[in-house]
């Protein structure tokens, strides 16, 4: 016997969806036809025109900033997958009865605050930072190293920091179907340790490695506090820019352009990568618990 | 239960790992309490001036009570809108249940430099001028999925039999959420809410957008951070740190005991539980 759908409810989330609608989709929409009028300042105007994407193209900065903000977020979504997965590895079957304590300072970690944790940064690699002073007081060097701060690298670093313990924890996640009876057993059938990594481990968190990798690319490349922290003149992402044309300027048409135009980046980039994985078929990998 | 393999190279990875999310906080925590305004070794002795500095500044002050006022009400109104939509959608089978969900979730997935302007845009046309006020209503659109992904999972794991006795034994449904779910719910819920409360208070890339005039302590933070260091960031930070620990323990602790008791419940088999005394309710 089947029930009948119950709506009632559903009243419920009523003031949530209005919510919602009101000061989130509403808004985006408006932001979307924004990008399609004529700029004037802190308002737009009519005619509709495709001018403010052709101007976001046709800048020079904005294509290496552009450029700065692929890297960047790429990189920090590559060394945060890299960094987190023995660390997850770990976690899940190597912790015993350190396991509550770890996940504890990992959480914690994440917690911190935004800010603090890039203004940690910038006394940890500046000139006279610890990382140049405990070089120096090890003999290691003579001279405090100068590009460890204000550049791609110096934003990278901090990105990856704010990222990892969200990384971990997703990869941990996606670990827990696998128990640790299956590696034995692999072990048993006389997998060494790189085949269990390869055909064990790796292949079940895929799919979770490849969306915690979008979420701190997506995030990174569309970040505009960081670069102007730590990324000095050479280490400027168009997060910034966009800021820029909203706060700054004011040319509100251009800077929705301008985020739109990364928005539609982000949505090839994700598009590629849900393909890849079709394609492979990682985004059917499934362990029976 | 299956025993830990060993596994020397992930726990150097691990090991690794934890000191590089740790060093720089503790590094910014020890330098709180130095005696000179350098931010470099050596470190020339301890002094609480940069406390002192912090407690007896008005501007800090007004900072950190407007993060207060954000804050709290974010909370609070997040805790209504999330847990009625948390429960209408987990007690409905409508076939809009998944766009919803998709709805609810969406927020996480944009960057806050989208939301921040495009809400900025919206309150521009519309007139509606910058204050505490916009960054209250951008702060539940950006903490709202975390609440709600929360709530819903409470909600869903709560055994459906006990609700529908209590309906078919005559009580109403506001009777049922309120003597059946919600005792069992209430400190996820609650502990959630302290994360919403964490999340807001620690806002800065969409607040940024919408603050107008006002000031938050991350406001704070980003306005002496572009300009020249100023040592007494190190007691603000230290204080941030310690306070959003301080609601992660607290958040940790109820679900924790929350879980422990649900745990308890399902034991009892006994449908007679149900009209037993209740503890822990007050």
């Amino acid at each position: 016997m089947k029930a009948p759908p119950r709506v009632g409810p559903l009243v419920l989330t009523a003031p949530a969806v209005a919510g919602l609608l009101v000061f989130f989709i509403a808004p985006l929409l408006a932001f979307a036809v924004y990008s399609f009028l004529t700029g004037s300042l802190y308002d737009v105007k009519a005619p509709l025109t495709v001018e403010n994407y052709k101007e976001v193209f046709e800048t020079d900065i904005n294509r290496t900033l552009g450029r700065n903000s692929l890297v960047v977020g790429l990189l920090a979504a590559l060394f945060s997958v890299l960094i987190a997965l023995p660390m997850a590895y770990w976690l899940r079957y190597s912790a015993g009865r350190w396991r509550g304590l770890v996940l504890f300072l990992i959480v914690a970690s994440f917690l911190a605050s935004y800010l603090v944790r890039i203004f940690a940064w910038r006394t940890m690699l500046g000139r006279n930072g610890a990382i140049n002073r405990g070089l120096e007081s090890i003999g290691l060097i003579d001279e405090p190293l100068d590009f460890l701060l204000y550049n791609r690298f110096a934003v990278t670093v901090a990105l990856v920091h704010i990222f990892l313990p969200y990384v971990v924890l997703v990869l941990y996640a996606g670990l827990a179907p696998l128990q640790p009876s299956y590696l034995e057993t692999a072990q048993d059938l006389g997998a060494g340790r790189v085949q269990r990594w390869r055909r064990v481990v790796l292949p079940l968190v895929a799919a979770p490695a490849v969306s915690a990798f979008l979420f701190v690319f997506v995030l990174s490349a569309a970040d505009y506090v960081t670069p102007q922290l730590l990324g000095g003149t050479s280490g400027g992402m168009l997060g910034v820019q966009v800021q820029v044309a909203f706060i700054g300027t004011g040319d509100f048409a251009y800077g929705a352009a301008l985020a739109f135009a990364m928005l539609a980046g982000f949505v090839v980039c994700y598009a590629l990568i849900a393909l890849g994985l079709r394609l492979t078929k990682l985004d059917k990998v499934r362990f029976a618990t | 239960m299956t025993g830990t393999r060993r596994s020397p190279i992930t726990g150097a990875f691990t090991v690794a790992g934890l000191v590089f999310l740790w060093a720089p906080l503790l590094l910014v925590f020890l330098f709180s309490f130095h005696s000179t305004g350098s931010l470099t070794f050596p470190f020339e002795g301890f002094s609480t001036r940069w406390y002192d500095e912090v407690f007896s500044s008005g501007v800090i002050r007004s900072a950190a009570e407007n993060s207060l006022i954000v804050a709290t009400s974010t909370a609070l109104l997040t805790l209504l809108l999330g847990t009625l939509a948390a429960y209408g959608l987990t007690r409905s089978s409508s076939r809009l249940r998944g766009p919803l969900s998709l709805l609810f979730f969406l927020p996480i997935t944009l960057p806050g430099l989208f939301v921040g302007v495009a809400l900025l845009v919206a309150f521009t046309r519309v007139e509606f001028s910058l204050s505490l006020l916009t960054v209250t209503i951008a702060h539940l659109v950006y903490v709202f999925p975390f609440f709600f992904l929360v709530a819903r999972a409470a909600l869903e794991r709560l055994d459906p039999a006990l609700e529908e006795t209590a309906a078919d034994l005559g009580a109403s449904r506001w009777t049922v959420f309120r003597r059946v779910t919600l005792p069992q719910v209430w400190p996820v819920l609650v502990g959630a809410a302290c994360l919403a409360f964490a999340l807001s208070f620690d806002e800065f890339v969409i607040t940024f957008f919408v603050i107008g005039p006002d000031s938050t302590l991350p406001m704070y933070i980003w306005s002496s951070l572009r300009r020249t260091i100023d040592p007494s960031i190190n007691a603000i930070s230290s204080l941030l740190l310690a306070f959003t620990m301080l609601l992660f323990v607290v958040t940790f602790l109820l679900t924790v005991w929350s879980e422990r008791r649900r745990r308890g419940r399902s034991l009892a088999e006994d449908p007679l539980v149900l009209t037993g005394p209740r503890e822990g309710t007050a």
